[in-house]
């Protein structure tokens, strides 16, 4: 039997002028004029261990499908069967009462996630260990940063392994440093069999994270599968929904970035591109792009790089990573890691393109920085040729 | 019909031991913060009841003719106003039960039904005992006579009816919060509409139909008997509550199942 089969799974709302009107209804049992499916005809199956990443725009129904498999919200047709314990991460802390302390919040949070009392006892050790609230655990969450109320909530939903983990958009967690801690324990489920759905616009996550996605759209399942074919297909509907909706954006310089906080575990601290000319955008005076990533890392560990180029108005070229090329960035100085990537000849014709550049931990799935788009440069490419790249080609 | 109220019933009895912790943090929360904390709980009741006797009785030295139970007005009122302040303080806790409870339910699977459930257990948690109370304090006048015996039954069935309303008017509230200040309004004027500060006797005969538009009449009289006399109240009183409960029952299992669906997206 899989972990979790969804079948038929569809969720109408009746939508009502006012809530006069809704009062009507539920007192004569007339049906709202309106209805509005958020969801409807969805079927799939996920077997155990297996991590699904469901993709789509706002609105696409996404948020319905996670509250229908948790069971918050009511299906108007179909089913969700699933097994074993779930736990889900939607909104952290929602149910935490200000005036009691965290201690006491803890018990009655258990309580309504099915962890009683005797097994509570058990856990608040690892529980308030993972948190790090230290004493401020007694004292009347009110008191709280949101980061420790967000610490405190996830600690306590993740403190029993679930066999299903439903996750919605939650990576982004308190601080670096507990943003990684969470994604270690999300992974160490993972690798014990544990059952994901995550919900994510990071495609990268879904990438990195996931064996199958789901793409939603108008609350109908347009592609379910691999998770490479079906986040390109999704990518290639986005892509032509962008380039339908704006025309070429402004390709100005360099953006100036704000310097990254005392604060961060980890952030980008420069971004260079070799050979750059004059002009504006400044052109590439080399016949190789050569972009270079410092970034500042605290507690020794080392991170990964990625970069990204882009065409000015949007269009993707290529991305690549230290950790999926096996690269390892040097240690330049104190906390100071540096990565260097060169694509030779470079092979796109000419034009104005834009460097972004991204900074991950060890593991490659927290993104402690991005620059997004950060440098434009303007590239002529020796040959004439129409098109986007010069591929790889032999006439015969 | 029966069915949908058998179905919230067993899903209250499955989730009993998360209504107990409901419950239990219900009562801290509602004094949170307060130095004598729990005592309040009981102190407030107690102290608004020692206010009406003192205004009714003492001060303005008010007494009933002699179609009344007992001429002392404080003895009858006390007898009245306890369960009627039960009702108040259920009724418009439960009737906000679900739209307070928005965020916890749109986040966890939770059945709606322990939440007015939880308000009217607390209510219980706080009134049963000082009823109880009360029917010791109340020994000399009905000596224990057997319909007296019936008291603790009585409070079960009053808080059964205040579930069966508040909980219907926490699904009307969740439709339209409009309900929440009509019913407050009601619950007001509800105390010149009950036989609490003049006896049943006492009301016009020719109107006395409009007292049995409100569903605490057989209540409050059904104290009034076991109380002040020891005896079983007027027949009326059972038919009176008989048709309180079937049109609230039913009224409730159409509301619950025309609201199943969208409850929660209404909270």
């Amino acid at each position: 039997m899989p972990a979790l089969k969804v079948s038929n799974l569809g969720k109408r709302y009746q939508v009502f002028g006012s809530p006069r009107a809704r009062l009507r209804a539920l007192l004569t049992g007339r049906q709202a004029a309106n209805n509005h499916w958020a969801l409807s005809e969805v079927s799939f199956e996920l077997g155990k261990g297996q991590c699904l990443g469901v993709i789509g725009s706002n609105g696409a129904g996404k948020s319905t499908l996670l509250k229908l498999i948790t069971g918050t919200v009511r299906p108007t047709t179909g089913s969700v069967a699933r097994q074993g314990r779930l736990s889900a991460i939607l909104e952290l802390g929602a149910g935490f009462h200000p005036q009691f302390s965290g201690r006491d919040n803890l018990y009655f949070g258990g309580a309504l996630i099915g962890i009683e009392r005797e097994q509570m006892s058990r856990l608040v050790p690892s529980i308030l260990d993972f948190a790090e609230l230290g004493e401020a655990i007694d004292r009347p969450v009110k008191t709280y940063s949101s980061g420790m109320t967000v610490r405190l909530a996830f600690s306590l939903v993740t403190a029993v392994e679930p066999e299903l983990l439903i996750i919605d958009e939650a990576l982004a967690v308190g601080d670096q440093r507990f943003q990684k801690k969470c994604t270690d324990r999300i992974e160490a489920f993972r690798k014990a069999g544990c059952t994901i759905l995550f919900c994510s616009h990071s495609q990268y996550h879904i990438r990195r994270l996931c064996d199958v996605a789901l793409w939603l759209d108008h609350g109908r399942v347009r592609a379910f599968g691999g998770t490479e074919h079906v986040l390109s297909a999704y990518e290639t509907h986005v892509r032509l929904l962008e380039a339908e909706a704006q025309g070429p954006p402004d390709a100005g310089g360099p953006v100036a970035r704000p310097a990254a906080a005392g604060g961060r575990k980890a952030a980008i601290r420069a971004l260079a591109i070799a050979d750059l000319g004059d002009g504006d955008p400044p052109q590439l005076a080399s016949k190789d792009l050569a972009v270079t990533v410092r970034a500042h890392v605290r507690g020794g560990e080392r991170p990964n790089f990625a970069v990204m180029l882009e065409q000015a108005r949007g269009v993707g070229i290529t991305s690549v990573t230290t950790h999926y090329d096996g690269a390892e960035p040097r240690l330049v100085g104190d906390e100071l890691w540096e990565a260097t990537v060169t694509f030779h000849d470079l092979p796109v014709h000419s034009g104005d393109y834009v460097v972004s550049a991204y900074l991950f931990d060890s593991e490659g799935i927290v993104v402690y920085d991005e620059w997004y788009q950060h440098t434009v440069f303007r590239w002529v490419y020796p040959a004439r040729s129409a098109g986007l790249v010069s591929l790889p080609h032999r006439w015969s | 019909m029966t069915l949908v109220l058998a179905e919230e019933l067993a899903a209250a009895f499955r989730s009993r031991r998360l209504l107990r912790v409901m419950v239990g943090r219900e009562l801290a929360a509602r004094n949170a913060g307060a130095v004598f904390g729990r005592a309040w709980v009981y102190g407030q009741p107690l102290l608004m009841l020692a206010a009406y006797f003192l205004l009714f009785d003492v001060i303005l030295g008010a007494r009933l003719g002699d179609v009344a139970p007992r001429r002392g007005m404080g003895v009858f009122l006390i007898a009245g106003m306890l369960p009627w302040m039960a009702f108040t303080d259920a009724i418009s806790r439960a009737m906000t039960s679900l739209v307070d409870a928005g965020s916890l339910l749109q986040k966890n699977p939770l059945p709606p039904v322990l939440f007015p459930m939880r308000s009217v257990l607390a209510s219980l948690t706080t009134y049963g005992p000082l009823m109880l109370l009360l029917w010791l304090a109340y020994t000399p006048y009905h000596r224990f006579a057997w319909p007296a015996l019936a008291l603790p039954l009585l409070v079960l069935v009053q808080f059964a009816l205040i579930f069966v309303l508040g909980y219907l008017l926490a699904v009307m509230v969740a439709a339209m919060r409009d309900v929440q200040q009509f019913v407050g309004f009601l619950l007001a004027a509800g105390l010149f509409l009950t036989p609490i500060l003049f006896s049943f006797e006492m009301f016009p005969e020719s109107f006395r139909w409009i007292l049995w538009l409100n569903p605490m009449t057989p209540i409050v009289l059904g104290f009034q008997a076991l109380l002040l006399h020891g005896m079983w109240p007027v027949p009326a009183a059972f038919l009176a509550l008989v048709a309180w409960f079937g049109m609230l029952g039913l009224m409730l299992a159409v509301a619950v199942e025309r609201s199943h669906d969208q409850l929660v997206d209404w909270l």
